[in-house]
């Protein structure tokens, strides 16, 4: 198909424009819907990331439910100098061990790590739950549940994890997205959620835990999972640029300063603090161990949680 | 009775229940959780179609006039754009498409023929993909066309 | 006071009348036109609002939203096409309206119930929010399945023709609703092993493919007949007498729209068929529903027009978005440093009003803006018949490949529109197999949910709570009466024919 596309375009422009050559117009591909919390950071990133590229940029939404299918786009764009990938966590680092998938965390160029949420296991206000061990104590007797914004999602694997590894006894409900999660929560139909501080603060719930390796700043008095004298668990939202595989290495430290630029920039840093968006940058070869260090934590996640075939 | 048997109606009868019977054996091959509900709706879906396989060969239908229809080279001509728009971009089957719309809804003179096509065909295409930036498949890697 | 006051400064700034302008005008096009719905209305207008204050954006995406709503029915009525897959309930009604010659009665009303359920449920949502939105909390997933399985009965009156066939196209929408992902368990179904079937089939291509694409094949094998020429859209109001004589079904349509628009996860075209469901139980005109009555016209565009007020509660209540639409509005609210929660209300009280405001000007423009529009369409639909049905090919087109940016997509469109066709000539009703789409997600994750949250029980359902007994009570009562009602319509038929037969020997 690739090669069809590309003699097609060698014979049509008879090599006016050879198509490896990078163009003046940039697609991002955000793999969600318009509007979605991730499409969000990716629009606010694109308009600073395209002016220190000196290109037009297009957001595309490529939108599926566990963002896979924008993301084998783009890991099957190989050599194509003028597509990246606004990725989220789950794409990169989970469902390649879920499902069977034309990519793996190989399939990519990485440019830069932006921003990165830790997650934290809350329940809510109205409970009268104070701490870890009260909820590890409560559950004995009748499970709790806990709800996710999908099956194989970042919150069900913290979760899956921490059950795992400790005594609390809770069982999985997903839902369609945060969302009616939060609404289940409120409705007392669930009773943990682990997610990010953006859902933290905006519905009124209260922390137990974080799952990060220290105490993150501003809940200083949340403890991380390791204090609880459970095997550290790390757990965060976060999101990066990827690009396909194959492209020069010019193009690619091209992308790489541009994203440090843009991460950098006063426009975007305000944009982060409003939404809740923690900058976390990394550079493209932090990034790709990062990615790969992750991908392999969560698969064995997924293993211990016999959530793989 | 011998005529209703090959009256369309009823193999379209049987073409739905042996959709529905294939399905069924893919569900239950599944595993149990995920395909619960599929199961239902498939049991539910062989017996209706088993049941109109019945009502459809009992019932007298006239027997429809075999007529020389262009209808299945539309609906040809549709499938095959739709198909072909991943590999050679939405353009060039676009233009295709509208320009034999046209050509089988009696818009046949040259001029109108070739404005329809190119401002329908093309202006919207533009439209969309170049100045509202809703992208549409592209054939080049650049995405120009 | 002074809040609202400042707050209705907020929205009467010029900017914000002319976004308002702009984005339902546009909205009622987009909308209109078959494959463009909201979601693409929104995503074109979207990258705008950056530059925009938050008013001013606000306003742009709700008038776009709104528009799209009501501009789906005009297409609905004029050519049986559903511009939006919310107003394919439209269909049942106008269309035979059209037919029969009444289009700008036809059009007359459903701009009248889009407004009216527009702005009742703007009234609810300034009253009524925290109210509704704690009621809505109480609906859980067993509460929730309960209430999508008392739509689902729905089907089994809108095929009235053959409940066989309506059962059939019903669950052949369920079936297609199933491909991709498992929500329960991410497991893959029915994708035979390729990567783009398994983010699942859209609802936009299918309803593409349905009414759109089997249209044109429809009008394509009647070409040279009268009956293909579109007659002019004209728009007539109701006269005012009709209004109140009707005004309890349109208050009944803007109430269902409400209370369904309030609950995440279910959205506008569900609450339009529901609507239309309970109409033709309780509408003192329901024996003419689906061969031209007004009142499955209100059922329909006051419900679904209604959602776009009442979506805003659980968003604004709870933070918690009820349909893809207002996530993109929350999303636009985080670009501008609102975020949305619980505490929304409390802390930007004077955004919150300017909001409500702004919400009911885009009612009354788009009241004013009907009349333009429809001219609009009037003079595209007068252009030679080729071009109509390349124009609709190509919009199909553009709305199956923009709606997700899946290339499968176009093809599940072409496929649906050539299998939709064999369906209607083989008298198959389509509505049911869009039902089938549209309420099955919701019946199968709830249900799926239920069975967790009961540790697999499945009796338990039914005593879950009072509103889900109270709903399985009325499920059951449903059942009872439609088995009721078909005997007696079997035994009035016996007994004419008896009588018929005696005659004859006599």
């Amino acid at each position: 198909m690739k090669s069809l596309r590309c003699s097609l375009a060698a014979l049509t422009l008879a090599g006016a424009t050879h198509s490896a050559l990078a163009a003046d117009t940039l697609d991002i591909v955000v793999p969600f819907a318009a509007g979605g919390a991730t499409d969000i950071v990716a629009r606010s990133f694109e308009p600073v990331f395209s002016q220190h590229m000196g290109v037009t940029s297009v957001v595309r939404n490529v939108a599926s439910a566990s963002a896979t299918v924008g993301t084998a786009e783009v890991a099957g764009s190989e050599g194509n100098p003028n597509i990246i990938e606004y990725a989220p966590a789950g794409s990169l680092s989970i469902q390649p061990s879920l499902k069977e998938l034309s990519y793996g965390p190989d399939s990519f160029t990485y440019i830069c790590r932006t921003v990165s949420n830790p997650m934290f296991l809350m329940v809510s206000k109205s409970s009268d739950i104070e701490s870890f061990q009260q909820l590890v104590e409560q559950s004995q007797e009748y499970p709790f549940l806990y709800g996710s914004s999908g099956p194989g999602t970042l919150p069900h694997l913290a979760m899956a994890a921490l059950v795992v590894n400790s005594d609390l006894k809770a069982e999985h409900v997903p839902y369609s997205g945060s969302g009616p999660a939060m609404n289940a929560l409120a409705g007392n139909e669930i009773q943990i959620m682990a997610d990010t501080e953006t859902i933290l603060e905006n519905y009124d719930l209260r922390p137990l835990a974080v799952f990060a390796e220290q105490r993150v700043k501003g809940y200083e008095n949340v403890p991380a999972i390791d204090e609880l004298g459970l095997p550290a668990l790390d757990f965060a939202v976060w999101q990066g640029v990827v690009a396909p595989k194959g492209i020069s290495e010019e193009r690619a430290a091209q992308y790489a300063d541009a994203c440090k630029a843009t991460v950098e920039s006063e426009r975007f840093r305000t944009f982060a603090e409003k939404a809740k968006a923690g900058i976390a940058y990394l550079g493209p070869n932090d990034f790709e161990a990062f990615v790969k260090r992750r991908f392999e934590a969560n698969k064995q996640v997924l293993q211990d949680a016999g959530l793989t075939q | 009775m011998l005529a209703s048997l090959t009256h369309p109606r009823l193999w379209l009868a049987l073409a739905l229940l042996a959709a529905g019977i294939g399905l069924s054996v893919v569900a239950w091959n599944g595993p149990d959780g995920a395909m619960l509900v599929p199961r239902v709706v498939l049991a539910i879906w062989c017996a209706m179609a088993l049941s109109l396989v019945i009502v459809e060969a009992l019932r007298r239908a006239p027997p429809l006039k075999p007529s020389l229809s262009p209808l299945p080279l539309l609906m040809g001509a549709v499938l095959v754009a739709a198909v072909t728009v991943d590999t050679l971009g939405f353009l060039l089957p676009a233009l295709v498409l509208v320009a034999l719309t046209l050509w089988l809804f009696r818009v046949r003179r040259p001029l109108p023929l070739l404005v329809g096509t190119v401002l329908i065909g093309g202006g919207l295409w533009f439209l969309f993909h170049h100045v509202l930036l809703i992208r549409l498949p592209a054939m080049m890697n650049s995405g120009v066309i | 006071m002074d809040v609202i006051l400042a707050a209705a400064g907020d929205a009467f700034t010029w900017q914000a009348l002319l976004a308002i302008v702009i984005g339902t005008w546009a909205g009622i096009v987009i909308g209109g036109l078959p494959g463009l719905g909201s979601v693409v209305g929104l995503t074109i207008f979207l990258p705008f609002t950056f530059g925009l204050d938050v008013i001013t954006s606000m306003a742009l995406l709700i008038g776009v939203y709104c528009g799209s709503v009501y501009g789906g029915s005009i297409t609905a009525i004029l050519i049986n096409t559903p511009g939006t897959p919310q107003s394919a309930a439209t269909t049942f009604d106008g269309y035979p309206m059209t037919q029969q010659g009444r289009v700008d009665e036809a059009l007359g009303w459903a701009t009248f119930a889009s407004f009216f359920g527009g702005v009742l449920s703007c009234v609810l949502l300034i009253f009524c929010a925290p109210q509704l939105a704690k009621f809505a909390v109480n609906f859980g997933s067993i509460e929730v399945f309960a209430l999508v399985c008392l739509a689902m009965l729905c089907i089994v009156g809108i095929s009235r023709g053959s409940l066989l066939k309506g059962l059939l196209c019903g669950m052949m929408g369920f079936f297609f609703s199933m491909v991709g992902s498992d929500p329960i368990t991410g497991a893959d179904r029915f994708t035979f092993g390729t990567q783009a079937l398994s983010s699942g089939l859209d609802l936009i291509p299918v309803v593409v493919g349905a009414f759109a694409l089997s249209e044109i094949f429809v009008r394509f094998s009647a070409r040279d007949e009268e009956a293909t020429v579109i007659p002019e859209a004209r728009l007539r109001f109701p006269p005012l007498g009709e209004i109140g004589r009707r005004l309890i079904e349109l208050m009944r349509g803007s109430f269902i729209g409400s209370f369904v628009g309030a609950l995440p996860g279910t959205g506008a075209a569900a609450a339009a068929f529901i609507s239309y469901a309970t109409a033709q139980k309780l509408s003192p005109r329901r024996a003419q529903l689906g061969k031209g009555e007004p009142d499955g016209i209100i059922a329909s565009e006051s419900s679904n027009n209604a959602v776009t007020g009442s979506a805003f509660i659980p968003t604004l209540a709870l933070g918690i978005p009820g349909d893809v639409v207002t996530a993109m509005m929350m999303g636009a609210m985080v670009i501008h440093g609102i975020t949305p929660g619980v505490r929304l209300m409390a802390d930007q009280a004077q955004t919150v009003y300017a909001l409500f405001v702004v919400l009911i000007i885009v009612n009354v423009v788009m009241l004013i803006l009907s009349k333009p529009s429809i001219g609009l369409f009037r003079y595209l639909f007068k252009l030679p018949l080729g071009f109509v049905m390349a124009g609709i090919v190509m919009f199909s087109f553009i709305g199956a490949a923009s709606v997700r940016g899946n290339p499968l997509d176009l093809v599940v469109a072409a496929l649906t529109g050539i299998l939709a066709y064999a369906l209607r000539r083989g008298g198959y009703p389509l509505a049911p197999l869009v039902i089938g789409m549209v309420l099955g997600p919701a019946l199968e994750s709830s249900l799926r949910r239920g069975l967790l949250i009961s540790r697999g029980d499945f009796l338990s359902f039914f005593t879950h709570s009072g509103i889900a007994t109270t709903l399985f009570v009325l499920i059951g009562l449903f059942l009872v009466w439609t088995l009721w009602s078909s005997f007696m319509q079997w035994r009035a038929k016996l007994a004419r024919r008896r009588q018929t037969s005696t005659r004859v020997i006599e």
